[in-house]
């Protein structure tokens, strides 16, 4: 069978026709349908038209739900930072020469050398001995404000130290009190003696941390 | 047919909301709809529920046509792709249909006579067509669209028509040997 045979034996085929009614009614069914569709249409229609916020309601609702995802990273990237800054500020506050790990790498690396640790305006200093002769003891904490400027170092007992614009000589006694004597102030940890008002000093003995 | 003018004009009517109008469109092609749904369904009930549900559908979105093609391609086209989706929809009356031959002459629906036997035997091989096959044939032969146009209508290219044409009528040739031997 060629094409051609083909295509004649396929178009002689006849579909069954409907009832000859039936092409005059179909038009009319089709008519009464709309007819009564129509209402709902229309109905939709002038509800589409006089209801822009439906067309506009899913663009509104992820705009709005963009707004809320910013506005929840802000507050959390703002949230975050400000723990951070609180965290750095709490760093800062709490000084590093009370780290007792700080100190005890710090003088495990210069042993018999370090005669103090500063921590002032010009930021950490180590102020070390030419030979390894300092004797050691526990390690003393120290530190004076004047003001909002506040100086702090760690040190031993019998070291002399330039610091707040005084040499000081730092001491400790047998109960583990300290006491600092300098030109123009002598100040004990015991009595909490002010030799100028201004000063604020606190000092501690690290031995029992670092040791 | 009627003329372009006319077409037109009810074409506008329809689109202002005026059913008659369209039920004027509608006596216009429904004779070309109905042969379609019915060569792709192969039952005329099914084939007057596909003509209806096109006409309806093409009334709703008539404001897409944009003149373009004829109405009448427009047309066919919603008819063929509400077929193929009958299609996939009745699927699960794929048994059904492919028994129909078996069935056919046992038949209630004596509205589903063909008026001769070759003519239920060619809509015999076409139900045993696969869809799309089927599609392009009804297409390029009963309704003499070139392969262009038929893939213009499905949506695929005119090398995948050509195709389809030519595995669909290979089976129809083995399908309808008896009769041309007849």
């Amino acid at each position: 069978m060629n094409k051609s045979e083909l295509d004649s034996i396929l178009k002689k085929a006849q579909m069954p026709q409907p009832p000859e009614e039936f092409w005059n009614e179909f038009p009319q069914q089709i008519a009464r349908q709309l007819n009564r569709g129509s209402d709902a249409r229309v109905a939709k229609r002038v509800g589409d038209a006089a209801s822009p916020l439906r067309n506009w309601f899913p663009r509104l609702a992820w705009g709005f739900a963009t707004a809320i995802c910013i506005l929840i990273a802000f507050a959390i990237g703002h949230w975050r930072g400000q723990m951070e800054t609180k965290t750095v500020a709490s760093v800062a506050s709490s000084d590093i020469l009370k780290n007792a790990k700080f100190v005890r790498e710090t003088l495990a690396m210069f042993p018999n050398q370090v005669r103090a640790i500063v921590k002032d305006e010009h930021g950490l200093n180590l102020v070390l001995s030419e030979k390894e002769n300092v004797p050691s003891s526990p390690p003393l904490y120290v530190r004076i404000c004047d003001g909002k400027n506040c100086s702090s170092f760690v040190t031993f007992s019998g070291q002399e130290i330039q610091i707040a614009g005084q040499k000081l000589t730092v001491l400790s006694d047998a109960h583990g009190g300290i006491i600092l004597a300098g030109d123009k102030l002598v100040w004990s940890s015991d009595e909490q003696t002010l030799a100028k008002n201004h000063l604020k000093i606190e000092a501690k003995n690290l031995g029992s941390i670092v040791m | 047919m009627a003329p372009p003018d006319d077409e037109f004009n009810w074409i506008q009517h329809s689109l202002a909301g005026d059913p008659e109008a369209f039920a004027a469109l509608v006596k216009q092609h429904q004779k070309m709809v109905l042969a379609i749904a019915f060569r792709m369904t192969g039952s005329l009930a099914d084939a007057e529920d596909l003509a209806q549900e096109t006409f309806l559908r093409a009334f709703r979105q008539l404001n897409s046509f944009r003149g373009e093609s004829k109405f009448s391609t427009w047309l066919c086209q919603i008819a063929m792709n509400l077929s193929l989706n009958w299609r996939a929809r009745e699927n699960r009356r794929g048994e059904i249909h492919s028994q129909w031959a078996e069935n056919a002459m046992s038949e209630n629906d004596s509205r589903d006579q063909f008026p001769d036997e070759l003519s239920r035997r060619v809509q015999n091989a076409l139900n045993q067509l696969q869809a799309k096959q089927r599609a392009a044939i009804v297409l390029t032969v009963y309704e003499d669209r070139s392969h262009a146009e038929t893939a213009k209508m499905l949506n695929c290219t005119e090398a995948t028509i050509s195709w389809r044409v030519f595995a669909a009528r290979q089976k129809l040739k083995r399908l309808l040997k008896r009769i041309s031997h007849e």
